[in-house]
Parts: C-alpha cells; sequence; structure tokens
C-alpha cells in the first residue's frame, strides 16, 4: 500500500533538514574543545615549567626532601602513592578566583610534609606561591617519590545549577564534581609526562580518573641540577572548566537551534497548512461542481492569486465554464431542436388539412391519412423532447405545498386501474397521512412515468407493485414489476436523459429516455431521491424513490 | 360583409395555408411578414380578427409587442396567439398582455376554424346586447356558453376560450372525473398533458382572484379533474 503523506506531513519531514543545523554546530562545539583542550595541556605545561625553573639548581631542596608518604585524601581508601605537583591554573580559568578556603586543606598537606624538614618546607611554601584553585603541583624525585603537593583538583563550592541546566542534564552531562581524585602508583609509574620529564623533556598527558568520572589533564616538567634531571613538577587539572564552557556552548546552541527550528516549524507548518487548505478548498470546489449525476452545478470562483495554485484554479474555472457551457448546449438541443422542427411541423399539417379540404379522391385519401398518423407521431416525439426542459422550468417557479402521499398514491392507482384495464395493481400502502413537502401534480406526474414504465417491463399477468412505507429518513415509495433484470452497466444511467434500455420497437410508441429522468427532477425537486435495483429474488425491478419528510 | 383576418407570421408556408384556410371559410384574410408591416396597416384600418405569431423575422418578442399596441388601438379586437413557442411562461405573458388566447402551431386547422368563430361569436354576443342565451349554472358559478362568459356569485370572471371551454365540460357533469384526454378533447386542445395542469392552475387562479375561497376543482391524481358536486365537499 503506497504511503499517503499529506503535504503538511511532507513539509515537515523537509523541515527535518533543520537538524542538520544543531549538528553542525556541536561539531564546532567539539573542534573548540579540542582546542581548549590543547591550549589547557600548554598552559599546565607552562605552569610546570615555571615551578620547574624555580627548583632548577637547587639541589638541596630536593635532597632534603626525604621520601615523603603520599598524602592521602582522608576519603579515599586506596593511598595515592607519590607525587609532588601543584595546582596550576589552566588558561581556562583564570575567570575564576582562587578562593581562600582551598589553601586549608593543601596547607595542611603542605604542613605534613614540611614535618620531614626546612627543604620540604621551603619547597611547600614555594608550591604554595604558584598553587591555584582546582590545579594540583606534585614534585617528585627521580625515584618517583612524591616530594610536596599542593591545591586540590576539585571545586571548593559546588555551582548551584540553573533550572534549566538540570533540565538538561540528561542531555548534557554536567562536570562531574564529586570525581575520584586519588592517583595510584599508575598515575606515576606508568605517566608518560612524568617519564619523559624525568629524561629531560617537559611532556603532557591526558587520562580519566580511576572512576572514570573526570578527566584529568596533567604535564610534567623535568627539574634540572646542572646537567642532570633531579625530578620533575608535576601540575594537574581536570578538563572541568573546559567540560564547563563546552556546556554552556552546547546550552546555548540547543536554545538557539530549537528556538529556530520551532520558528521555523511554525512559519513552514502554516505555509504548509495555508497551501493545502487552498487546494483542498480547490479540490472541494471542483468536486462540488459536478453532481453525482454529471451535472455541472456551481461554477468555481477564478482564484486572483498569482501563484501556480491559482493558475490552476483559473484554468479549473474555465475548463468548467466551458464545460457547463456544452452541457447546457447539449441539454437544451432536444427542447430547441423540438422548437425549431414544429414550424415545418406545423406547415406539413396545416398543408395536409388543405389538401383534405380541397377534396382528396378515396384514393389518395389514404395517404393523407397515413401522412397525419405519422405526423402525429412526430408532434407526440417533439413534445416529449421539450417536456424535461419544459419541467425544469417550471420546477424553479413550482410552488411548494405539505400533502399527504398516501391520498395521492391511492388517487393515482385508483387511475391507473382504469387506465391499463390489462394490468393488475397491489398497493400497498402506509397509514394515511404521510405529509412530505412539494408539489402533489408532480409526484402523480413521477407516478405516472415510473407506473408506464413498470407496466411495459412487466410480465403478462404479473401485478404492479406499488408501496407506500414510512421510514427512519423518510417516506419509501417503491414501484416493482416482474419481468427482465436491469442490464448491469445501465444501473447508474438509467435516469439521465435520453437513456433507454427498451429494444427499439418498430411503429410503437417513440422512447426517447426522458420519462426516469423527468422522475428523477420531480425526485429531486423533493429534495428526495431515486435509484433503480434489481428485486431480491431477481425476477424484476423496483424503481425506489425516497422523499423527506415535510418540515 | 365578410369579416376580416389579419395574420401576421413569418413563415410564408404557414402563413399562406392559414390564409387559404380562413378564405375558404368565407373570411377576407390580410397577411403580414412581420411586425412594422402589420402595424402600419392596422393604423389604416383594423382587421376584425388577429393571428399573430410571437418570434417575427428577426423579433423574437415581435408579436408581444404588435399584441400590446393593437391592444392599444381597440380593447374587444379579438387577438389569438398562434406560436411554436408553448413554455408556460410564454403562455402567461400572451395572456397577460391582452390576449383572447394562446394556441400552439400543433392545432388542427378544424380546430383553429372553431376557435376563430367562437371568438366571433363572444363578440358579436357581446355588442348585440341581450341576445339568446346559452346558460349553465352550478350553485353560484353561472356560464353562458352563447357568449362564452363566466360569473362566479354574480361577479364575471376572464377566461380565454381554452380555459372556458375546460371549466364548462368540467361543471357540466358535477362530481364526474374528467380526465385529461377529456379536456383537452372538449376544449379543442392539443397540448401535452402538462399544461393542462398550468391551464388548471390559472383557472383557480382567475376564480380565486374573485372568491379567496374558491375550491370547486378537484384534482383526482392520476385520472383528472372534477367540478364538486354541491353539498359534497370531499
Amino acid at each position: 500500500m503506497a504511503l499517503k503523506l499529506s503535504l503538511r506531513v511532507k513539509l515537515a519531514l523537509v523541515s527535518l533538514v533543520l537538524l542538520v543545523l544543531p549538528w553542525a554546530g556541536y561539531r564546532y562545539v567539539v573542534e573548540m574543545e579540542r582546542f581548549l583542550l590543547g591550549s589547557q595541556e600548554q598552559a599546565l605545561l607552562a605552569t610546570a615549567k615555571a615551578v620547574a625553573t624555580a627548583l632548577h639548581e637547587r639541589p638541596r631542596l630536593m635532597r632534603l626532601s626525604a621520601p615523603l608518604r603520599a598524602p592521602q585524601p582522608p576519603p579515599e581508601p586506596s593511598p595515592a602513592v607519590e607525587a609532588g605537583a601543584s595546582d596550576l591554573a589552566a588558561a581556562t580559568e583564570a575567570e575564576k578566583p582562587a578562593p581562600v578556603e582551598t589553601a586549608v586543606p593543601i596547607a595542611v598537606e603542605i604542613g605534613h610534609a614540611s614535618e620531614h624538614g626546612n627543604g620540604d618546607k621551603d619547597l611547600a611554601e614555594l608550591l604554595r606561591g604558584a598553587q591555584r584553585s582546582q590545579a594540583r603541583l606534585w614534585v617528585v624525585n627521580r625515584e618517583l617519590k612524591i616530594l610536596a603537593v599542593a591545591g586540590s583538583l576539585k571545586p571548593a563550592t559546588a555551582e548551584a545549577a540553573s533550572p534549566l541546566r538540570r533540565a538538561l542534564s540528561w542531555l548534557i552531562q554536567p562536570p562531574a564534581v564529586d570525581f575520584d581524585d586519588a592517583f595510584d602508583e599508575d598515575v606515576l609509574a606508568n605517566g608518560r609526562e612524568v617519564t619523559a620529564a624525568l629524561l629531560g623533556a617537559g611532556a603532557s598527558r591526558v587520562r580519566n580518573t580511576a572512576d572514570g568520572r573526570a578527566v584529568i589533564v596533567s604535564a610534567a616538567y623535568p627539574i634540572w641540577a646542572g646537567d642532570n634531571v633531579v625530578g620533575a613538577v608535576v601540575a594537574e587539572e581536570t578538563t572541568n572548566p573546559i567540560l564547563t564552557v563546552r556546556n554552556e556552548a552546547l546550552e546555548r546552541l540547543l536554545v538557539l537551534t530549537l528556538t529556530v527550528f520551532a520558528a521555523v516549524a511554525v512559519v513552514l507548518l502554516g505555509f504548509a497548512s495555508r497551501l493545502s487548505g487552498r487546494i483542498r478548498r480547490l479540490r472541494d470546489e471542483a468536486e462540488g461542481a459536478i453532481d453525482a449525476s454529471g451535472r455541472i452545478g456551481r461554477l468555481l470562483t477564478a482564484s486572483k492569486a498569482g501563484d501556480e495554485i491559482g493558475d490552476l484554479s483559473r484554468s479549473f474555472s474555465t475548463v468548467l465554464t466551458r464545460l457547463a457551457q456544452h452541457h447546457t448546449y447539449l441539454e437544451s438541443l432536444a427542447s430547441r431542436l423540438s422548437h425549431e422542427l414544429r414550424t415545418p411541423v406545423a406547415v406539413v399539417r396545416s398543408s395536409l388539412e388543405n389538401l383534405r379540404m380541397e377534396g382528396v379522391g378515396e384514393a389518395a385519401g389514404v395517404y393523407v391519412d397515413r401522412a397525419e398518423d405519422g405526423l402525429n407521431r412526430l408532434s407526440r416525439i417533439l413534445s416529449r423532447m421539450a417536456e424535461a426542459t419544459r419541467l425544469e422550468a417550471s420546477l424553479v417557479t413550482q410552488e411548494r405545498e405539505s400533502y399527504d402521499l398516501v391520498r395521492v398514491v391511492g388517487d393515482c392507482v385508483e387511475g391507473y386501474r382504469l387506465a391499463y384495464p390489462g394490468q393488475a395493481f397491489v398497493l400497498e400502502s402506509a397509514a394515511s397521512p404521510l405529509k412530505i413537502g412539494g408539489s402533489p401534480d408532480l409526484i402523480a406526474q413521477l407516478l405516472d412515468k415510473l407506473v408506464a414504465n413498470a407496466v411495459d417491463f412487466s410480465e403478462t399477468g404479473a401485478p404492479v407493485r406499488i408501496e407506500v412505507a414510512a421510514t427512519a429518513e423518510g417516506v419509501r415509495l417503491c414501484v416493482a414489476n416482474r419481468g427482465p433484470r436491469l442490464p448491469a452497466d445501465m444501473a447508474g444511467k438509467l435516469f439521465e436523459s435520453m437513456v433507454s434500455v427498451r429494444p427499439a420497437a418498430a411503429g410503437g410508441e417513440p422512447h426517447l429516455g426522458l420519462g426516469l429522468y423527468v422522475a428523477r427532477l420531480i425526485a429531486e425537486f423533493h429534495g428526495g431521491g431515486i435509484r433503480a435495483e434489481n428485486l431480491p429474488a431477481g425476477d424484476g425491478v423496483a424503481i425506489v424513490v425516497t422523499l423527506p419528510y415535510s418540515p | 360583409m365578410a369579416k376580416t383576418i389579419a395574420i401576421v407570421e413569418d413563415d410564408p408556408a404557414i402563413r399562406a395555408n392559414y390564409a387559404d384556410a380562413f378564405r375558404r371559410q368565407g373570411y377576407d384574410v390580410v397577411t403580414f411578414a412581420n411586425r412594422p408591416e402589420a402595424l402600419a396597416a392596422f393604423k389604416v384600418r383594423l382587421p376584425n380578427l388577429a393571428v399573430i405569431d410571437i418570434g417575427l423575422g428577426d423579433e423574437p418578442e415581435g408579436g408581444f409587442e404588435l399584441c400590446r399596441a393593437l391592444r392599444g388601438m381597440s380593447a374587444r379586437l379579438p387577438i389569438l396567439f398562434l406560436s411554436a413557442r408553448d413554455s408556460d411562461f410564454d403562455i402567461v405573458s400572451g395572456l397577460r398582455l391582452g390576449a383572447d388566447d394562446y394556441l400552439t402551431k400543433d392545432i388542427s386547422l378544424p380546430h383553429l376554424l372553431a376557435r376563430i368563430a367562437a371568438l366571433f361569436r363572444r363578440v358579436e354576443a357581446l355588442s348585440e346586447g341581450p341576445p339568446e342565451e346559452e346558460i349553465l349554472e352550478r350553485g353560484p358559478l353561472r356560464l353562458d356558453a352563447k357568449r362564452f362568459t363566466v360569473a362566479w356569485a354574480g361577479r364575471p370572471v376572464e377566461l380565454t376560450l381554452t380555459e372556458f371551454w375546460m371549466v364548462h365540460t368540467l361543471a357540466k357533469f358535477p362530481g364526474h372525473v374528467k380526465d385529461r384526454d377529456q379536456l383537452m378533447r372538449d376544449a379543442q386542445l392539443v397540448v401535452d398533458e402538462g399544461t393542462i395542469t398550468s391551464h388548471i392552475k390559472r383557472i383557480r387562479r382567475k376564480f380565486q382572484a374573485v372568491d379567496g375561497g374558491f375550491d370547486q376543482i378537484d384534482t383526482v391524481y392520476g385520472m383528472g379533474y372534477r367540478w364538486k358536486a354541491d353539498g359534497v365537499e370531499t
């Protein structure tokens, strides 16, 4: 089955292309993040280098640093082995003031370290001078023993998240605050940057914390004493500041693109609605212009819009107008023809009558009689041809009254019993009165046509049944006869002008196929409908007229 | 003195045929093919009766205009429309302009001649004072079959000849249903059945104009019409 999509849905789908905007924005943010990460590494390296520069050529400091037990952040069970590194601000966190509070735990650590000697104390003081918030500085010696540590990776205070940020947290992961900032042996032993630094070259590394909740950037720089590397300064920092910046960018991007998307969607939807509304209106008008029986009723009003739909509407309107003209021409053809033929018929008739008055012989009189017979038949055909048109014209001015259908049908059937002495009629009628609105004369005319039809098609001896029944929708008037079934291909056309299913009968009454057409016009005048159906037993035909009750 | 009949008809064959038939009956006949010609002649001398077609040459409504002008010249001149047009609209328009009757060209010559004779009789009867009468009375209805006049409760009802004959047929045997064929035959009318209904409607309306409560003509659907018998109110 073909998928049926409305224009609106299609345009909505097309507008999904707009989703490429947030994707492009996201790519940009990722690029920016990489760039920031690069600069953070550079900045950390610079910090490590600066601290290391202060420690160059001061072997005393390094020597005095007796192997120090790695400071253990109280909550962490696994001991951080060693490493001396001091926090150093990344370029990105310049806006964050170094809070005084951060100094407190650091001071404790430093104090702890300073118990071991003056060297340690000096080192600690040195580191304290260089420390920044959310960064950690370590100093290690060649044996990877931590000589001093300063700073913390965690922010002193957790920033209160805005409602928007909380709402978006499922989409944009906020930087973890309570990550595991302990470091294990691997950090030092396997740290490429520490190894590189101890070999004499500054280096940096990005690693995950032990619990994987945060990413730490660390940079190490060698401390020289003469030509020897005596230790290394390690500067560590989380990428949280970058994440924060990235998240802010993502949030703005999200809000912006959502807004733009919504705005564009609304505009597109509005446009599509208007467009499809116009097309629907055009379709409804076009469909409404031609009724079920193919007659052109109300014409299309040509749109004045300059676009293609306006064009379509105008050409529809033109087509329908031409069609209506042609239709009118065809419909009036019968009546015009009958009118035009009347004058020559009158010429023939008056000539024949004059001829008779002049006195024709016995033998010639026969031919005059035959000519008059033919002429009378011609006259009847002509008046029948005009009947439907005359009826249509008179329906316009016909007055409506409320009347009892049962009485009218009863009267009519009495009349038919006289008019068709050889034909039996069965009348099944609901109780009087059944009031309908319209014209009793016209309903009698309709019944005349249906009965004449039924009598013509009825099997000899079988009665014609006429039923009047009250139903919920209206009155059902049915004229049924036993006889041949309806030709299957004619069912819908029977009630059209000049359509007849009768076999051509030589010399008999002419049939122009206007009787049922007249019946339809009358049924429609009463606000009802007419249809033909085969009897359930298949041995005859019923014409069913439904008429609404009078209001 | 022979009466003069004017035929205004644009078809030469019909014109000649009618003229021959009328002459055979002893009438003088003058024929015209169009309105200006006829009007000019009528200004010189009025005929005793005019038979007019509606469409005259290139004037589709020429007959109507001619009738109006003619009625302006003489109030009592019998005017007969004889046209191929048989729509209710044309019939009503023609009769409203003061024509005495409206016939279609389907009518046979003998019928037409009978009409013309009847019209002349009516004119004579009206002009000659109290003549012999042939009166048919049914309750308030009084029909004079010699002068073709109808009165309801003493007030005259203006009927055309066709209508007169229809009323006459119905009222002659009150309570009897006259079907359309009978009406057509008695009214010497060749029209299709649909126009009988319009004729009956017009007759009812004319009586109702005189007496709003008129309800004497009964429709028997499927059969025809009847004049209600006195005292039988169905």
